[in-house]
């Protein structure tokens, strides 16, 4: 068990636990353990070191190195932000939304589905787009669906019976840690008793990562090499190699992908950097290959922590998993392809850090055209430095309630456990859309 | 508010009415026998009066289905609810929630406006198998699966597939054959007062169903197949057995294409979510609906429901306008054509019978008004009907206009909805269940907030 105590905490405090569910990533582990007293958290037990900087202040696997709590609205005067009233950041804030002609909601993938229902309204108010800070992952997913079909699973039954994993471009480690220990690999499931020993497991990365310390398989590729990789395992399950040349480990996971009587593909964020959508495409079609003779799923790791919510609002609301544009002249416009930001006047930011995404140069073309950004958030981070009006929001499943859909699109519910004087981030989009 | 229905011609067949004229009588939410002073009046002249429909099988809400939009723009939760006021329809029950997908089951029935909702807990035999084969351990089998039907907040129990078979050779030996665990599912029904919708397939049809009162015999459709299954199903009905028919919906299989949408569960066999339609499966539910002429047979369809106004129409057509039915059937079937009180019983009466909803499905004193008021004078030709029961003219739900004049008037109506509450105690069992899950047992079970308004039955 990892326990994990602040220090600053003496000795054994008798408090009574509560059982939590970690928002550190799309696992949403509901194992977690709580101590608190005088309305403080005191000690987290089960939690990995992502999870951990969700209930303390400290940065993502640096728990010694502490990050900057918002202590009250923020609003820039004279080129600095300095501490304004609620009512004053929201008439600020409502003033740079209502003026902008295309105003973007950006984010939302790590907040909870309360407030995404909040937000997805507020950009129907403001005739706003909304893009979900994963779009560039998941959009190549949902087109390779609509071209090669389903299989899908929850973790559960991936847990009880996948026997042969396959990682793609995903480092679970960093991206959802307790991923391995709760459903893919060491996990004793219903039919993988013994963890890992009842499982095959493989991995494509670019770099050798920490993953290959357990894998039975690790294909290094060079950058480019994906593609070629793929096309020669499906020649090779199809029993016609290709003359060529063929990617170091090629054979190798053919026969291991073959083997298969519970398959899945999990892949990561690497998958997509590098002619994403062709990737997927390829995945896919292996995916609904293998899945002709036996199950085989393939799955997107998501590491924010309700992306699988935002994604599930927009195919209950619009129907579609997509950026929608509720500004567009003709009516309804959705984009599989994350925006162009050289139109954009006005920004607000939602359970997401924009800056640290955005590529140097957009960034600094969005400060350099002066695009205002309204951002919420219960952390200092690179988008509420960049901000004219900061909103400190209470920290969903701690401080506020909220519901979240872990990354196989179940749903949670977050309980509040702490007090705050923070309000959520529905509150606020809620009293925006009032005073907009 | 107190309002009276005059001049409509009432189809209640719970209380043996087949169209006669009479005036309906509402205080609050309720049906009276008489009201002197009404707030409002109806005219219902040349209206059909039924009570609010009720579909035993709309798959609205399972875990998945979501995936189906990537095809087509199918309605969203929100007009999908509308599409169902507008024909007529004041309840949806979902037939597909798991023990860990109930969550998410009700959190999108929540999300459909308008109509109240209820689901099926689809139990996975291969979690119980153990205590299926000891006959000891019935009585504790009995009172686990209430305690789960209770925590996963649903209203009946369905079994999907009605055996125990492992996909894993090495767990071989402790496969359940169809007969054998019908068997042993009759005595656990019988004995612990539980009722089983059983999802009919070829091979459930194959076997012999001991007892009637255990099961009840879900979407047809997909079974009927073959003659010797229409003789099964026919006998079952017969000895006073229900089913429900699972006419496969005409537009199902042009609307996500060809690419396969399969969501896995954990049974033998994954959930197919673009089922194709077979031709003669159609044809096998309308012999069995025309020539069976008893109580046992109510209305439903098979597969994800897209548009009730739409796909329910054309399989009504059939039943009760011959004209209507594709040239090919016509020597193999029955020339009986459905009545408008049939329609109101498979429709109404018997669904809400079916889920243990006791003030639905008759206008009877005390019942709750859920009346639907469609434009059918008294001659329309039956080739009409289809088009006038397929909207209708007005709705009330528990007493309030939702809509009027064809128009959606009341699109915040109050909704519930409604699951067993069983008062089981949970025993080791439970708890062995809940020993292969990733979640922790409070997780698992539904929250109030992933739901609600909750009504629980006792």
């Amino acid at each position: 068990m990892c326990l994990f105590k602040p220090t600053g905490v003496q000795g054994k405090v008798e408090v009574g636990q509560q059982s939590v569910i970690c928002t550190g990533c799309g696992c949403l582990c509901d194992d977690l353990d709580v101590a608190m007293a005088g309305g403080q958290l005191l000690e987290v037990s089960n939690v990995c070191l992502w999870g951990l900087s969700r209930f303390f202040p400290y940065k993502r696997f640096h728990p010694k190195k502490e990050r900057r709590r918002i202590l009250e609205p923020l609003g820039r005067l004279n080129g600095r932000l300095q501490g304004i009233s609620y009512g004053a950041a929201l008439e600020h804030a409502a003033e740079i939304l209502g003026k902008a002609r295309r105003p973007l909601i950006y984010g939302l993938t790590n907040t909870g589905s309360w407030a995404q229902e909040a937000a997805l309204q507020l950009a129907r108010n403001l005739k706003a787009r909304l893009e979900p800070a994963d779009l560039a992952f998941k959009a190549p997913y949902y087109h390779s669906v609509r071209k090669h079909g389903l299989y899908w699973a929850p973790l559960e039954v991936i847990r009880d019976e996948a026997d042969t994993v396959l990682f793609w471009g995903a480092n679970p480690l960093h991206s959802c840690p307790r991923h391995l220990v709760r459903y893919s690999v060491f996990a004793r499931g219903r039919f993988t008793e013994r963890g890992v020993e009842d499982r095959q497991v493989a991995a494509v990365d670019l770099y050798r990562t920490e993953v290959a310390k357990f894998c039975h398989l690790f294909v290094q590729v060079d950058p480019g090499q994906e593609l070629h990789l793929l096309k020669g395992i499906r020649e090779h399950l199809q029993g016609s190699p290709g003359p060529g040349p063929a990617v170091k480990g090629t054979r190798r996971l053919a026969g291991f992908l073959s083997k298969a009587e519970f398959g899945v593909i999990f892949f990561g964020r690497g998958a997509v950097y590098n002619q994403g959508l062709a990737v997927l495409d390829e995945l896919g079609s292996l995916a609904a290959h293998l899945g002709e003779k036996q199950p085989f799923v393939l799955f997107p790791l998501a590491s924010d922590f309700n992306s699988g919510g935002l994604y599930h609002l927009l195919f209950n609301e619009l129907g579609v998993p997509e950026a929608p544009d509720f500004g567009h002249e003709g009516g309804l416009l959705t984009s599989a392809a994350p925006g162009d930001f050289d139109e954009v006047d006005a920004i607000l930011v939602v359970g997401a850090d924009l800056f640290w995404f955005l590529p140097e140069d957009q960034g600094r073309a969005l400060q350099d055209r002066q695009v205002p950004v309204v951002s919420l958030s219960p952390f200092a981070n690179r988008t509420t430095s960049c901000s004219q009006v900061v909103f400190p929001v209470a920290l969903v499943g701690l401080e506020a309630a909220e519901v979240a859909y872990r990354m196989d699109g179940l749903p949670m519910v977050l309980k509040k456990l702490l007090p705050t004087a923070w309000p959520s981030d529905r509150e606020i989009l809620l009293d925006l859309m009032k005073a907009v | 508010m107190n309002i009276k229905i005059t001049g409509g011609r009432l189809y209640d067949p719970a209380r043996g009415v087949q169209g006669a004229t009479q005036d309906l009588f509402i205080q609050g939410d309720r049906i009276v026998a008489h009201l002197p002073h009404p707030d409002r009046v109806i005219q219902a002249r040349d209206q059909v009066v039924a009570p609010g429909g009720i579909d035993l099988r709309g798959q609205v809400a399972t875990y998945g289905l979501n995936f189906l939009r990537l095809w087509n723009r199918f309605p969203s939760l929100k007009e999908l609810g509308q599409l169902y006021a507008a024909s007529g329809y004041t309840h949806v029950h979902e037939p597909f929630l798991t023990l860990y997908t109930a969550g998410y089951v009700h959190r999108q029935l929540a999300a459909l406006p308008l109509v109240d909702t209820s689901a099926s807990l689809a139990l996975n035999l291969r979690d119980l198998d153990s205590s299926l084969k000891s006959p000891g351990q019935l009585e504790e089998l009995g009172q686990t699966i209430k305690s789960l039907q209770e925590k996963t907040r649903s209203l009946d129990l369905r079994l999907i597939e009605p055996f125990v078979r492992y996909r894993q050779s090495y767990y071989s030996h402790r496969t359940m054959e169809a007969a054998k665990t019908l068997e042993t599912l009759t005595r656990l029904a019988l004995e612990c007062g539980l009722r089983f919708n059983l999802e009919a397939g070829p091979e459930v049809l194959e076997a012999p169903l001991p007892e009637t009162r255990a099961f009840h015999l879900a979407a047809l459709g997909r079974a009927l197949t073959e003659e010797r299954q229409l003789e099964q199903a026919l006998d079952h009905l017969e000895k006073g057995g229900t089913a429900d028919l699972g006419f496969q919906a005409r537009n199902a299989s042009s609307i996500a294409n060809e690419q396969p949408v399969k969501v896995d569960f954990g049974w033998y066999h994954p959930l197919n979510l673009n089922p194709k339609t077979k031709a003669n499966g159609a044809l096998g539910v309308m012999r069995l609906a025309l020539q069976y002429q008893g109580p046992g047979l109510a209305f439903s369809v098979c597969g994800p429901v897209w548009d009730p106004t739409a796909e329910f129409p054309p399989c009504f057509s059939w039943l009760w306008d011959r004209a209507a039915r594709p040239a090919a059937w016509e020597r193999q079937l029955p020339g009986r054509e459905f009545s408008l009180s049939e329609w109101a019983w498979a429709t109404r009466t018997l669904p809400a019978r079916l889920l243990g909803l006791a003030d639905r499905g008759h206008l009877g004193p005390g019942a709750r008004a859920d009346v639907a008021l469609f434009d059918l004078p008294p001659d329309t030709p039956s080739s009409q009907w289809a088009q006038s029961l397929s909207r209708c003219h007005t709705l009330l739900k528990a007493g309030e206009v939702v809509i009027e004049n064809f128009d959606l008037v009341q699109p915040e109506t109050p909704k519930a909805t409604y699951y067993r509450r069983a008062g089981a105690e949970e025993g080791p069992l439970l708890a062995e269940l809940c020993q292969y899950r990733s979640f922790r047992p409070e997780n698992l079970w539904v929250a109030d907030e992933l739901g609600g308004a909750w009504v629980g039955l006792e």
